[in-house]
């Protein structure tokens, strides 16, 4: 299980760097088209590089809750590994439902813009919208491993 | 239009109950801002909890904030590519010769990297892996070099350009080229007062000083960092000149530092180059992530109408335009030390808006002294990212530097305090270089 996670977890970076690498592209070449005759002046870069920073977005957040990077505010004293380890529960049952609204009314999302197209590039708009319920599985399923850890450390007596 | 089920203030504590209960449980603050909307979402009959995507995606969906992946890649290649190595070479033959002369490279090459990069939190990254180890050998004590680090870094986002200038000339509507410009005073005063705090710290503790710096040396260094000296006036000029618009000019610095990288410096390769891709990814995820669910959580004070019921109250107090000035201060200073900058402006700077604006304060000096507040942010707990990011760096907890960051801290504020009352610091350049751009 954990091998299936380390892959997804490694296939979702490829692909938050990919997006990175890709967004300069669009932007360089609306420049390049006004300032030279090479391009012609494209409407539709404007509109992939913000597509683009919409996924790019979305894969970070998704990584970031099982790298745990996502910024919180920590008013706690040094507390024990077994403190520590029920503290994360609690606040990763609030991420939980969190992630359950981006899941469920996620899919109500993508099936508002269903018959939507984008308004330069005339993408459907399935393909962006699609990015939030997708990011809520994945904390779903990123934040049941980390409970399963949690809960161990929190079931072990040694450590405490 | 059928009556909301909560007035102005039950609607205002259950957001802001909700946001700091959980905040305490240590939920994520972007989880935090987003959950809070919920109650409201899920018990209003016209609302639902649909607002959280459309304003997410209109937030995300933003061609302006592409400028913040942009100027962390910039800081990002710059570290790999040996343009920070030159900078601090160049610093090094500047101020070496005075007393704690370390100390002095950290705040100087923070101006440098400000110029280039518009991203705090990148310097304070970087410059923490280059100094706090190396100080602390020389003699300097640990948690004066984590200050020290963490303060100066907030130069990044005051001094052009500036990831803040740019969300907040797009969310608030003012001039970016404006903001560039009028952005270089107050940053120059604030990196005068942080060298004079380290003056005083090096005098009282004898810190090291390194011999003086040959006049060939400088020159030599100097001529080095030409090329890197010259991407600030490349955006901002550029900008000014109407070339590119601002987030084209972050895209313009991302290829400037590759190519120094790649083709004048020559010192990148493929695997340094994917980590900055990463490194860049990452935490420019994170942070814009937050502005989807900080924008959610603004819409719904707006919708309950919560700021203008705010400043009812505040415009009775008949306040001049230095009390609006401390003031808006005085909120943003607070705001920052629990809210990341990016949503406190689109929370807060909206809000403010009007009340700076029926005192004539003009909407520069407005953003100037709400971006330098907000910088501040970046180095008081609990929500610090700077300071956080140096103690991470040096692996100690945040309080542990607490005490001299503080320190640190009044010198910059009495800064602060001069923008708030002469508004000519701030306006006089754009004035003098770009009066159209003022009226």
């Amino acid at each position: 299980m954990k091998k299936i996670l380390d892959f997804y977890h490694q296939l979702l970076t490829w692909l938050l760097v990919a997006s990175v690498a890709i967004l300069i592209l669009p932007v360089s070449l609306q420049m390049i088209s006004r300032f030279t005759d090479l391009l012609p002046p494209y409407i539709w870069t404007e509109e992939l590089s913000r597509f683009l920073l919409i996924w790019m977005i979305l894969l970070g957040a998704m990584i970031g809750v099982r790298e745990g990077t996502h910024f919180d505010v920590d008013v706690w004293p040094v507390l024990s590994p077994r403190g520590d380890a029920m503290l994360r529960i609690v606040s990763q049952v609030f991420v939980l439902i969190f992630a359950l609204v981006y899941v469920i009314w996620g899919i109500a999302f993508v099936r508002f813009g269903w018959n939507q197209t984008s308004e330069l590039a005339e993408l459907p708009m399935t393909y962006i919208f699609i990015a939030w319920p997708l990011t809520g599985l994945t904390w779903l399923v990123f934040l049941g491993e980390s409970f399963l850890a949690n809960l161990r450390i929190c079931l072990h007596k040694d450590i405490a | 239009m059928t009556a909301v089920a909560f007035t102005p203030g039950m609607a205002a504590l259950i957001l802001f109950g909700t946001f700091f209960a959980l905040l305490i449980l240590r939920v994520p603050v972007a989880f935090a801002l987003g959950l809070a909307c919920l109650p409201p979402l899920l018990f209003e009959e016209r609302l639902s909890p649909l607002v959280l995507f459309n304003e997410g995606f209109k937030a995300y969906n933003s061609f302006i904030l592409l400028a913040v992946p942009f100027f962390l890649l910039t800081a990002n290649l710059m570290n790999i590519g040996g343009v920070t190595d030159r900078l601090v070479r160049l610093s090094r033959t500047m101020v070496g010769n005075m007393p704690g002369a370390l100390a002095q490279i950290n705040v100087l090459l923070s101006v440098f990297f400000a110029g280039i990069s518009g991203s705090s939190t990148a310097d304070a990254a970087s410059q923490g892996k280059l100094f706090i180890e190396a100080q602390v050998k020389e003699g300097y004590d640990k948690s004066f070099s984590i200050a020290i680090t963490a303060v100066s870094a907030v130069l990044g986002v005051i001094i052009p350009p500036s990831i803040l200038m740019v969300v907040w000339g797009g969310v608030i509507s003012t001039s970016i080229g404006a903001l560039y410009l009028a952005g270089i005073v107050p940053g120059l005063l604030i990196a005068l007062s942080q060298m004079a705090t380290v003056h005083v710290y090096a005098k009282r503790r004898k810190y090291p000083v390194y011999p003086r710096a040959t006049l060939k040396e400088f020159v030599v260094a100097g001529v080095e960092s030409i090329p890197a000296l010259m991407t600030p006036f490349i955006i901002v000029g550029g900008i000014l000149l109407g070339w590119f618009t601002a987030t084209e000019s972050a895209a313009v610095a991302v290829i400037y530092a590759a190519v120094l990288s790649i083709f004048v410096y020559r010192e990148m390769d493929h695997k340094h180059l994917y980590s900055a891709l990463v490194d860049t990814g990452k935490l420019a995820a994170i942070t814009l992530f937050c502005i989807g669910t900080a924008s959610a959580f603004g819409w719904m004070l707006a919708y309950y109408k919560i700021p203008q019921t705010l400043l009812a109250n505040v415009n009775t107090w008949g306040l001049d335009i230095t009390g609006v000035g401390l003031l808006i201060v005085a909120v943003f200073l607070v705001a920052g030390t629990f809210l990341d900058a990016i949503p406190a402006i689109i929370i807060i700077g909206t809000t403010l808006a009007p009340l700076a604006a029926s005192v004539n304060m003009h909407p520069i000096q407005f953003a100037i002294i709400g971006i330098v507040s907000l910088a501040f942010g970046l180095v008081t707990p609990p929500y610090g990212l700077c300071l956080m990011i140096s103690c991470a760096v040096a692996k100690v907890r945040l309080t542990y530097a607490l005490k001299d960051t503080m320190i640190m801290l009044v010198p910059m504020l009495l800064v602060l305090l001069a923008l708030v009352i002469w508004p000519e610091i701030v306006l006089v350049l754009p004035k003098l270089i770009s009066p159209e751009l003022v009226k």
